[in-house]
């Protein structure tokens, strides 16, 4: 039952203690003030990400309060994730991933697996058919609960979101008043004549996916918020049609890659806004993702300042802060490089990757769980 | 030599204005149908490569409006943005809605705009946006239509025949950093503004005293051969004021974000071009004027953003049993 749980959700996150000691190396969750220091980075590196206030009712505490969650505008989506369906036939376009340098140490089962690499959306996906209704998972089955809860239980899983009566909530273009006036405006020669766009066809249940060379450029409004409980950014997603007509949930499950549509992603209230409701990626794995993906750049990270320095044929500089301009890429750690394995009393002083870092790796990661949608516009990192 | 022809803005509403709207309407508003005075903004140009194909795809010419649209003295636009001033009027009834002269509605707008270039001489009105809405609040239904009043110029600007060219064949490099680096350092985020021959930010009211000026304009439209809609105001407003110094232009249609770190990563995107008017008739009597947003079909009509599929089940339930 998604609305008690929305309620035990925030009661939780209320009751949870503020997470007071950095820990982002062990297990990649970080305090409200690693996550202020690394939306600073974002915000200075990629001016796009602006701070937000949000609504000052709903302000958390353990956050500045012009600092409370991250947002980039109109962040463009030219694909739809269900056209990069995939098939046996893509196996070969799997490729492992490591970040930083391959002879880092660790074992193979920690490469990062990138399918789909330079792939083509392929045409028969043009139409997808029918959303899937999304599983109400608690619909049927809830143990507790008598007769009132069962009944209202029942009514929610009707009108539950992406089920069948979403679809006949989507705007129907019959219901807009046929108010079409003629003789309001006279044909202006000198309006350019916008790009057709592809017919808009709205209803939820066929939504016609781009396919070659049309494009349906929809954008995203995209919020990282810090999730009190799991410790960890949360991020959001609005969505807008080519027109500017806000998505459908059922819109926004077609951006989202089909592991993750209706098993982590759901439809939120906006927790810095009384009113708003945006699509969420559910952060109870960010943790142990962020952890390995962490892991491996650090030492990636450690292994090539270690050769830098030997290069350089300086001595290991212990107890020195690493001056700025020492190195080209300067990844300055202050806590004990774990899991890298070896050498750890020498790792100890070297530099490893910085929590400032932390959201730039965090949109690498989120731009696997939404491909289309541009979020990572660190790839020049 | 061609027409000129500019891209009409492409209205975006974030759904927080239409919670805001939503709330202003039960607790304040209630029955009011006055006009309500609220700011919209917009960006440069934006285009995006994609990837598979390599090519660049131009994204819409947009106009933004928000929660914080309504919030008066809200004048910091986010990064790189400018504002533009409109007005809201709600209607009751979805038969008030359609049975509302437009025309009336409109004409006053424009009369604005025009009053504001002639009397005040005063560009921060040039662009100016009116939104007349029918809210349906049980439904979280929004019929909404806007239009950005832009005076049609007869006969019609003209371009020379070189076209849009990139303001690097008409700048320098340092004169275009030089720009660059003024319009970041200004805290007034104009929208319009010259360039004087000497490559320095002036406001448009130093038209008259210079000689070899560039007009100026942050242009929300990223086509190649199409302005933004804003200019078409800029030059009705020349047009009126100087109408002996304005019947040859040279335009620099400002496209480069001066909210990113720094300019020098790609090409410049900003186009130039040189535009002529035709002789026209001397007079101060208003243009008319064209900008009702077209509907998804391209008719001139309405639109509706449907919110309930994004409310939460729950909260709708609870509305309902009030």
């Amino acid at each position: 039952m998604h609305a008690i749980q929305q309620q035990y959700w925030a009661v939780r996150e209320y009751l949870s203690p503020v997470l007071k000691e950095s820990k982002f190396k062990e297990h990649g969750r970080i305090t409200p003030e690693e996550f202020v220091a690394a939306g600073d980075f974002l915000v200075y590196k990629f001016p796009v990400w602006t701070w937000e206030k949000g609504d000052p009712t709903k302000a958390r505490d353990y956050l500045p309060a012009d600092k409370q969650y991250l947002l980039t505008r109109g962040v463009p989506c030219l694909r739809r994730a269900t056209s990069l369906a995939y098939t046996d036939a893509d196996e070969d376009a799997e490729r492992l991933l490591s970040f930083g340098d391959s002879s880092a140490t660790g074992s193979e089962a920690d490469e990062w697996v990138e399918t789909h690499a330079g792939r083509k959306p392929s045409h028969d996906a043009a139409n997808p058919g029918t959303i899937d209704d999304i599983p109400d998972l608690d619909g049927d089955d809830h143990p507790a609960g008598g007769a009132g809860v069962g009944g209202v239980t029942a009514g929610m899983g009707n009108i539950s979101l992406g089920g069948g009566a979403a679809v006949a909530e989507t705007p129907d273009l019959d219901d807009i008043p046929d108010m079409e006036e003629e003789g309001l405006e006279e044909g202006d020669e000198a309006t350019a004549v916008a790009p057709k766009a592809a017919p808009a066809v709205i209803d939820a249940s066929n939504i016609e996916v781009a396919g070659g060379n049309l494009l349906q450029v929809r954008t995203y409004d995209v919020m990282i918020t810090y999730d009190k409980y799991y410790q960890t950014p949360r991020i959001w997603l609005i969505g807008y049609d080519e027109n500017g007509t806000p998505l459908t949930p059922p819109q926004i499950f077609q951006d989202i890659s089909a592991d993750h549509a209706f098993k982590t992603v759901t439809i939120e209230p906006f927790p810095h806004s009384a009113s708003l409701q945006a699509a969420s990626v559910h952060p109870c794995k960010h943790a142990s993702v962020m952890k390995k993906v962490i892991e491996r750049m650090n030492s990636g990270m450690i292994e090539e300042q270690l050769a830098q320095q030997r290069k350089s044929g300086s001595p290991v500089l212990k107890d020195t802060k690493p001056s700025s301009s020492s190195t080209v890429k300067k990844w300055p750690f202050s806590r004990k490089a774990s899991g890298s394995g070896k050498g750890e009393a020498d790792e100890e002083e070297i530099e490893g990757m910085r929590v400032d870092f932390y959201l730039v790796v965090f949109l690498k990661f989120i731009a696997s769980i939404v491909p289309t949608i541009e979020v990572d516009s660190t790839t020049s990192f | 030599m061609p027409i000129v022809q500019f891209a009409p803005f492409a209205s975006l509403v974030q759904p927080s204005f239409w919670h805001e709207l939503t709330s202003l309407k039960v607790d304040v508003l209630r029955l009011s149908d006055d006009a309500i005075p609220v700011i919209a903004t917009y960006t440069t140009g934006r285009s995006v490569k994609d990837r598979e194909t390599g090519q660049e795809i131009v994204l819409g010419c947009n106009v933004t409006v928000g929660a914080e649209s309504f919030r008066k003295g809200h004048q910091r636009p986010s990064a790189g943005a400018v504002v533009a001033q409109g007005t809201v009027k709600n209607f009751n009834t979805i038969e008030e809605f359609k049975s509302a002269d437009k025309s009336s509605l409109f004409n006053h707008e424009a009369d604005i705009i025009w009053e504001s270039i002639l009397r005040n001489q005063d560009t921060s009105l040039l662009t100016r946006f009116l939104l007349i809405s029918y809210a349906d609040l049980k439904k979280y239904k929004y019929y909404y239509w806007f239009a950005f009043p832009a005076f049609a110029a007869k006969p019609a600007w003209e371009i020379d025949d070189r076209g849009w060219v990139s303001a690097e064949e008409a700048f320098s490099q340092d004169a275009l950093n030089g720009i660059y680096t003024q319009l970041r350092q200004s805290q007034k985020h104009a929208s319009f503004f010259l360039i004087s021959d000497k490559n320095q930010v002036l406001g448009v009211d130093k038209f008259e005293s210079e000689t070899q000026a560039t007009i100026a304009f942050i242009d929300p439209s990223a086509a190649t051969n199409n302005p933004g809609w804003p200019l078409r105001n800029l030059l009705a407003y020349l047009r009126a004021l100087y109408p002996q110094k304005t019947s040859s232009l040279r335009v620099i249609c400002w496209r480069d974000n001066v909210s990113e770190n720094s300019p020098s990563t790609g090409a410049w995107k900003s186009r130039f071009g040189v535009l002529s008017a035709g002789a026209s008739v001397e007079s101060t009597s208003r243009l008319t004027a064209v900008g009702w947003e077209k509907n998804m079909q391209g008719k001139l009509a309405p639109r509706v953003a449907d919110l309930a599929p994004m409310m939460d089940p729950a909260s709708r339930l609870a509305d309902q049993a009030v």
